[in-house]
């Protein structure tokens, strides 16, 4: 009987995973539904621009365009939430409540239950900033590494290494059939955004007469990042003097994609060279790849090639580098007994 | 995509998942006691054990309350204020523990109860209530991480960029001071670290100005300093490769770091009378720990990162040293040679705004990592897997 009532309680509480990230916060839900955001969000500056806007505050690429009328927040920089400062924290609260609102139809339980990846670095900081942040819209909250969930949804839970490349970190978790420690997961900090800013720095080097700012530069990384040989020249269109003028981005944008390869590589090698002798065969092979870094031309590739002067080895990308945290994360909450779930 | 995994099953997940409640509640700093058999108690089980020890307690202040009023009526009272008078709780199976219970009640005599814990096949332990207050254990133990222990945050961090005004500090081939370099290096980490807006973050000078060492020591003591990080440029004319190397205080390791500190130390205005008082400093457990920890994180970072750029760069690891700001200042300090000015190619490079950027972004960063992690191990370890190699280098 008490089991049944359990099973009842539990069918009374959406459960939604979340992965909360620099650039872009997904949200996959227990009724199958799922949506991401860009982690922006904005408070319109006074009355005026209110009206302008029409609503008390904008989230993603909609506080993006507006960004003019708005105080707008990246509220995750660096993958964390900047705890102490009132208005980040309470930006956070408004994204985690903007993504649930997304996901939440009017017949579903009132009642949440989250798992929320953070970056690995950054757990307990972020941690304690979440609790507050989530308190109001979710009932119960458990905190993993953004890796981890992803390793949790892909099954690889084994012999494995995940390496997340986001926009403010990269994040690397070896799996060995328990939940990861310190010293399986690292983090460093030349990531997605490093990419932008490096391809910034070299486009404004080579073409200082045009006019291009770091959205624009962001949205041209999203579309033509690559490593080594290209399939074609990359060519974008740049303002110069308000006339759109052809560019070729090509070895600007080859140059800031592979600026955060060594870093990733060292890293890479030293997690395996530090594992079971007996087992680095066996991780080698099961390298796997996430986040919006995953989808750069030719990394996995690369990665691969780098590991294959150790033996045999296989790096693969996950399939929706968008949702793959997420995913894994609402994978291990629904997994998750009902007597590990404690309230906020 | 899915990852198949021979090995793993419906075990292994289960395992997983109860690691992830585990860890959870270890953040928390809310982790459930161990059971007998050594599992962790989940919380209601735990509700359990409060609600039972909650009626002991209860239950152990009702008789001693009791058996107070007895000695009262048996005994007249004494300005000794107690007797031997021992009762006997039966506690199941698991002991008995006695009681000694005061004659009469003075306003001290709690300061005086002791109690003895029984247990079958254990030698009976005599505890009492000055003991179990004494924190001499914890404080004296160099392997409990006591910022852990006592839950120590840091709001204030004071940057220190060494030399300035009339000490141009070491000079490079070209001319390239260090007090420039640093102060440049400490203006940019200062607006780094204050990006959180966690922490504030304040230098013992944001202009070429002279500044004693005495007068860095006291500008530190003066407010609340939880965190000292002084900056610094090596100059070792007569070392081939650049090397960055970071300290902490104690006693010199070898010949090198003592010509070191004495080069650094020039000037300190110190009289010999101060130096009893420093001394004295000297053996601050929490101090040295949370010293060579953030030591050790910067070093990891700052040299891990800087090695991408320059692979010849030697490491010369976390040292103990007697400099002068380590010592006087009393919150957790460190010195970090950032790099070395006397290599012309590590002098050009630190003419460049983008290379000091990038120094200040990995200082930033190690310093954030041993801020992250400050209280996560109650047991002292070691930051980024990074060996101490104080002793030995």
């Amino acid at each position: 009987m008490a089991k049944k009532s359990e099973a009842k309680a539990v069918d009374e509480k959406m459960i939604v995973g979340i992965d909360l990230g620099t650039s872009r916060s997904a949200i996959s839900a227990s009724n199958g539904k799922k949506k991401w955001v860009e982690s922006y969000v904005g408070w319109p500056k006074d009355f005026i621009a209110k009206k302008v806007v029409g609503a008390p505050i904008l989230f993603g690429g909609e506080a993006v365009e507006h960004r003019l009328s708005l105080d707008l927040y990246r509220p995750l920089k660096n993958g964390v939430i900047k705890e102490g400062t009132a208005r980040d924290e309470e930006a956070v609260k408004e994204l985690i409540h903007h993504l649930i609102s997304l996901v939440q139809a009017k017949n579903d339980a009132d009642k949440v239950r989250a798992v929320v990846g953070v970056p690995a670095e950054s757990f307990k900081v972020n941690k304690v900033a979440l609790k507050k942040a989530v308190a109001e819209y979710a009932d119960s909250l458990l905190v993993v590494s953004e890796p981890f969930a992803v390793a949790y949804g892909v099954n690889a839970l084994d012999n494995a290494m995940v390496i997340d490349i986001g926009a403010g970190t990269v994040d690397f978790c070896i799996m060995h059939g328990t939940v990861p420690n310190e010293d399986d997961q690292r983090t460093v900090l030349t990531a997605g955004d490093y990419i932008d800013q490096q391809l910034y720095n070299f486009l404004e080097e080579r073409y200082p007469h045009s006019d291009f700012n770091l959205n624009m530069v962001r949205r041209f990384k999203e579309k033509f990042s690559f490593i080594g040989e290209p399939e074609k020249a990359v060519k974008v269109d740049i303002p110069v003097d308000g006339r759109p003028t052809k560019h070729d981005i090509t070895d600007e944008m080859r140059r800031a994609c592979e600026s955060i390869l060594p870093a990733i590589v060292e890293l890479m090698l030293e997690l395996i060279a530090k594992f079971d002798p007996e087992y680095q065969d066996v991780i080698r092979k099961n390298v796997i790849l996430a986040g919006g870094g995953s989808q750069i031309e030719g990394l996995a590739e690369y990665l691969e090639k780098v590991l294959s002067e150790y033996g045999e080895s296989k790096v693969l990308a996950v399939d929706d580098p968008l949702f793959s945290g997420s995913d894994g994360a609402l994978a291990l909450a629904q997994d998750m007994p009902e007597e590990y779930w404690t309230e906020v | 995509m899915t990852i198949r995994n021979p090995t793993q099953s419906g075990r292994l997940k289960s395992a997983i998942l109860k690691g992830v409640y585990d860890e959870n509640l270890r953040i928390d700093g809310d982790l459930p006691p161990a059971d007998r058999n050594g599992q962790i108690l989940t919380k209601r089980k735990k509700k359990a054990l409060t609600g039972s020890l909650l009626f002991l307690a209860v239950f152990l202040l009702l008789a001693s309350l009791y058996l107070d009023v007895l000695n009262f009526r048996e005994q007249p009272a004494t300005i000794a204020g107690r007797t031997t008078a021992q009762t006997e709780f039966s506690l199941g199976e698991t002991g008995v523990v006695e009681m000694s219970a005061p004659a009469l009640l003075p306003a001290y005599s709690s300061a005086q109860e002791s109690y003895i814990l029984r247990q079958p096949g254990i030698e009976p332990v005599e505890l009492n209530a000055e003991k179990l207050l004494d924190y001499s254990i914890i404080l004296n133990n160099a392997n409990v991480r006591l910022s852990s222990v006592f839950g120590l945050d840091v709001q204030t961090i004071v940057i220190d960029p060494g030399h300035g005004g009339k000490d141009p500090g070491a000079i490079g081939a070209l001319g390239t001071k260090e007090k420039d370099i640093v102060l440049d290096i400490a203006l940019g980490l200062r607006d780094k670290l204050e990006e959180s807006g966690k922490y504030k973050v304040v230098l013992t000078r944001d202009s070429d100005v002279t500044m004693s060492l005495t007068e860095r020591v006291e500008f530190a003591n003066s407010g609340r300093t939880d965190l000292f990080i002084s900056l610094h440029v090596n100059a070792l004319p007569q070392k081939r490769e650049n090397l960055i190397e970071t300290y902490y205080y104690g006693p010199p390791q070898d010949e090198e770091t003592l010509r070191l500190a004495e080069q650094e130390n020039r000037g300190s205005g110190l009289l010999t009378r101060d130096f009893e008082n420093m001394i004295k400093k000297i053996g601050n457990t929490f101090k040295e720990q949370e010293s060579a920890t953030l030591a050790s994180s910067i070093q990891h970072s700052l040299f891990t990162n800087v090695k991408k750029y320059d692979k010849d760069i030697a490491d010369a690891g976390i040292k103990i040293a007697p400099f002068v700001v380590l010592l006087g200042v009393d919150a957790p300090s460190v010195l970090v040679e950032i790099s070395c000015i006397t290599k012309k190619q590590e002098e050009l490079k630190l003419n460049m705004p983008a290379y000091r950027d990038e120094i200040t972004s990995f200082l930033a960063e190690g310093t954030t990592r041993y801020l992250a992690r400050r209280n996560l191990h109650v047991l002292k370890g070691v930051e980024n897997g990074q060996k101490e190699r104080s002793k030995s280098s």
